[in-house]
């Protein structure tokens, strides 16, 4: 991924790698970037000449954004056992020493100009009320949270968030319609997004249909072959879509290509980006978008049984469906937060995407956080049987919340992830979604672990009709 | 082989002399007079809603015939008579009981998501606004492609289940088109643990493949209908025979607003909650009625389900579009009550597409779910009233309509749908300036992208 900066010279060689990871410069041949840089600028083996790399104590990073250091450095020390005392992020996007915005300069501006953007509205009442208005009439919420009877008998009580029934099938259109907004705001008209399985780009395009801006979506041409049905059903959205023939043909060129065109564009373009990963505000505005899931659970739940959560369970891919459920419970002491990752063939096989149990921590796509990385700090393609986990990053902040200790992060096999597809299919007549198919077979798990009436509550990110077929094929009903 | 002759008067309010070589056939024993107009049904629509259903109750205390007008009935075998009558007792204990209403409400609440949204379409309405230098009708979407699975199939599949659960019933069948309705009982079943069969034709299986997956995932068992060609009609008849020959084990659990009594009056009753919904919403969002009120009539459920509503409303026009196919005139199409004439056909009296010898035509639509010969008998009931308009929209215009929704709006509406968003082009330069229509989106089209993307440009 080209867009690790090298600002991050890791000087101390004995800490854990926090190098930044960076993937050899682009071929030249590409000629399918329209950016008007040549590729051989964007060469990150290059220190940045305005880094001043100074170790500072318990640090092996140091942050380019300012010259004195100890500013940087202060939070860690404080007493911060208090959850609702973290700063989540800090002033300069930062989860503890996770996150941050290691960009090339030409984006620093992009993202300072996007992070006053999405600050001004945050508190501002016509674009909530819009926001709020286009969320129930479009998107459909408040989404049902939704008692699943029949797994249970004793045990935990577990309810159901239904994100599936969100229009277009997933969480993912609460952050897309909530970003597209803003780029109107900031007088935006295109919109680039990259897609691997195209779901995001699905989204992307449906909320630029909606609201008649010019979408671009990156894809690559591996990709688009095997999904030449939703290529389709972006173009009839009205998107663009345009093959990336470099590097594999997939999400991680798709990506590498739309920001060029981001670096190339920057005032008349906005970048959607699909998770709570990537450069500061990214992950925290990702999440604000998101936090209406918490948010209705919060207050279904006390409608239900009058009180909290006990258990929060989701599945962590790049980790924005799991924030939207946790933010507004991470406070809470008292309700546990449980991240489910893919272990695709199984952690011992070096084929899955389970960031978190086997990851350590480097820079991709802009933030530091967990990743998964070989030897050489080359980023290892991770496998999992679920497009939307197969990401061999993860948000920042569930970096942070790991290494405090606030959730708890599992991983689930290909396997087991279809037997729960399958069963709960049958159970309760709702197909979800192969992704959140992991967070549903770790119940397999808990449930024996957890007294009788215990409140679970899991957060169906998504419907499964896009995972029928594969479904069938490795289940051969 | 003698062939069958079923000869029906169309223009006379008579019934019609019903020959049949292999059964015999009878309407219920009650006492039919089809110039009352047994509105029992259309009670007055600001009542308590649990009013109504009393009033209603208390004045079907003896088996009902069911009829609207001169259409509606149970024509079918005597072994099937006494079967339908326990099941309208049992519909209306339901329709009193407060517990199973709110286990319904509950369940419509949290397993298949409603409330539905009724959503302003601002860039469809300026796009028709802006065609007529800037006057035109504001629309709005009534979201039923939101509800779990997609359609609005789920409201009735559901409380149809619970239904069979009552009876103490393990097992459910069903026929379906699309697949649809297939896959909203074959969720409901899964749901509340009955096992499920489900008919469809061959045909229609290679049509929709990814609705006989969902399917077979949730359960239930898919039969294909023989002989291999044939649609939903076939289909249906298939699940009524497999019915006719279990019961006492087997729920029939109807799709739409066709058969015999009761099935056409629970249907319709179970999908008007849309109705009921989009009236306190659109009073919500501007205060007053819709002016229109435009939905897809494949066999009519979900138009039945919004217009049930509003048929007392004199100023809320209810129109219905049908499909055309390859156009009125070729023969294929499906559009029956446009071309069709009156008869009887799986058990109720209503228009149906018929050749000159009386047999069943083949329909034909883009829109698998269209693909009905029949109709419900109470459209066709609102049709004679002149209570409903009715037009139809061709195969082309259905897919550009469907283009165009996703292209304004970011909705993909299931072909059915896009029938009534085709009529769209059609209605709203003739809508004056800030009227109000309502269109019902019966279900969403990822279903159809397959199609749509086949589908010869022109």
């Amino acid at each position: 991924m080209a867009i690790a900066a090298a600002a991050a010279a890791a000087t101390s060689p004995t800490t854990a790698r926090t190098t930044a990871t960076l993937s050899p410069p682009p071929p030249i041949s590409s000629s399918s970037s329209s950016s008007s840089y040549s590729s051989a600028q964007l060469n990150f083996g290059l220190p940045i000449s305005t880094a001043r790399p100074r170790t500072t104590a318990g640090l092996s990073i140091s942050c380019t954004m300012t010259r004195d250091a100890a500013a940087a450095v202060a939070v860690t020390e404080k007493d911060d056992s208090d959850p609702a005392l973290w700063s989540r992020p800090d002033a300069f996007g930062r989860f503890g020493k996770f996150g941050g915005k290691y960009v090339p300069e030409t984006l620093m501006y992009a993202l300072t100009e996007l992070e006053s953007a999405f600050n001004s509205i945050r508190n501002d009442p016509d674009f909530q009320a819009e926001l709020g208005g286009i969320l129930k009439d479009y998107v459909g919420r408040e989404t049902p949270l939704y008692f699943a009877e029949r797994p249970n008998g004793e045990g935990p009580h577990i309810y159901l968030k239904r994100e599936d029934l969100n229009h277009t099938g997933a969480h993912k259109i609460n952050n897309a319609i909530g970003q597209v907004l803003l780029a109107k705001r900031l007088g935006k008209k295109r919109i680039i997004a990259e897609t691997g399985a195209g779901q995001h780009g699905v989204a992307t395009a449906t909320v630029c249909a909606r609201f008649g801006l010019e979408c671009i979506i990156y894809m690559g041409a591996q990709d688009m072959e095997r999904q030449a049905l939703n290529v389709f059903r972006m173009r009839l959205l009205g998107a663009e879509v345009r093959g990336v023939h470099s590097g594999t043909a997939t999400l991680k060129d798709a990506t590498s290509e739309a920001i060029r065109d981001w670096v190339t564009n920057v005032e008349s373009t906005h970048y959607i980006l699909g998770s709570v990963a990537g450069p500061h505000p990214y992950p925290m505005m990702v999440r604000e978008f998101h936090k209406v899931i918490g948010e209705e659970t919060r207050r279904q739940a006390m409608e239900k049984w009058g009180g909290k959560p006990d258990v929060l369970v989701a599945c962590v891919g790049g980790g924005s469906n799991a924030m939207g459920l946790f933010e507004d419970f991470v406070k809470d002491k008292d309700v546990r937060l449980i991240g489910v990752e893919a272990a695709g063939f199984g952690l011992d096989s070096g084929k899955h995407a389970a960031t978190l149990t086997k990851g350590e921590v480097g820079v991709l796509h802009g933030a530091m956080s967990y990743l998964l990385q070989d030897d050489d700090g080359q980023i290892i393609e991770p496998h999992s049987i679920s497009a939307g986990l197969d990401y061999p990053g993860v948000g920042p902040e569930h970096s942070f919340l790991k290494d405090k200790g606030r959730a708890e992060y599992y991983c689930v096999t290909d396997e087991e992830a279809l037997e729960a597809f399958k069963r709960v299919s049958r159970l309760e007549g709702i197909i979800p979604a192969l992704e959140t198919s992991h967070a549903l077979a770790y119940l397999e798990k808990l449930c024996p672990t957890l007294p009788d009436g215990t409140k679970v509550v899991l957060n169906c990110s998504g419907r499964g009709d896009k995972d029928v077929q594969t479904a069938i094929k490795y289940l051969k009903l | 082989m003698e062939t069958h002759h079923f000869h029906f008067k169309t223009r006379r309010h008579n019934y019609p002399q019903v020959v049949c070589a292999n059964h015999r056939v009878t309407t219920s024993k009650s006492n039919v007079n089809p110039s009352v107009l047994r509105l029992h049904n259309y009670g007055n629509p600001t009542a308590d809603l649990a009013k109504e259903r009393a009033v209603s109750a208390d004045e079907t205390k003896r088996p009902s015939t069911g009829k609207f007008g001169r259409f509606g009935g149970k024509f079918v075998p005597e072994t099937l008579i006494s079967c339908l009558e326990q099941l309208e007792v049992v519909f209306h204990q339901v329709l009193q009981d407060p517990e199973f209403q709110e286990e319904l409400s509950t369940a419509l609440n949290d397993y298949v998501g409603r409330e539905t949204p009724l959503y302003y379409a601002e860039r469809l309405t300026a796009h028709y606004k802006a065609q007529n230098m800037g006057r035109g009708p504001d629309i709005y979407i009534k979201r039923e492609d939101l509800a779990h699975c997609g359609a609005h199939k789920m409201n009735n599949a559901l409380a149809q289940a619970m239904i069979a659960k009552r009876m103490g019933l393990t097992a459910v069948v069903a026929a379906t088109g699309a697949g649809q309705h297939g896959v909203a009982t074959a969720s409901a079943c899964a749901k509340l643990g009955l096992s499920c069969t489900i008919f469809m034709s061959a045909a229609d299986m290679e049509k929709q493949p990814s609705n006989v997956d969902l399917m077979t995932l949730l359960g239930a068992k898919v039969e294909p209908v023989r002989p291999t060609a044939g649609s939903f009609k076939d289909a249906t008849s298939d699940s009524i025979r497999d019915w006719t020959e279990k019961l006492g084990e087997v729920y029939y659990l109807a799709g739409t607003a066709v058969g015999p009594h009761p099935c056409p009056t629970m249907v319709r009753e179970f999908q008007s909650v849309i109705g009921r919904e989009t009236r306190r919403q659109a009073a919500e969002k501007w205060g007053g009625t819709p002016d229109a009120v435009v939905a897809c009539v494949g066999s009519g459920s979900n138009a039945l389900g919004i217009f049930h509503e509003f048929v007392r409303d004199p100023t809320v026009r209810l129109i219905g579009v049908e499909a055309a196919g390859f156009g009125l005139n070729t023969g294929k199409h499906a559009a029956t009550l446009a071309a069709g004439e009156v008869g009887v056909y799986h058990g109720a009296m209503s228009y149906l597409l018929q050749d000159e010898e009386g047999q069943i035509t083949c329909p034909h639509s883009v829109g698998v779910g269209m693909e009905y010969p029949g109709v419900a008998p109470e459209l066709s009931f609102l049709k004679e009233t002149g209570r409903m308009e009715f037009y139809s929209a061709s195969d082309e215009e259905a897919v550009e309509a469907y283009r165009r929704v996703a292209r304004l709006e970011g909705i993909l509406p299931a072909l059915e749908a896009s029938h009534a968003f085709a009529y769209l082009e059609k209605l709203c330069p003739t809508m004056p300036d800030g009227a109000k229509i309502i269109i019902s989106c019966s279900g969403r089209g990822e279903k159809d992208t397959e199609t749509v993307f086949n589908y010869p440009i022109s």
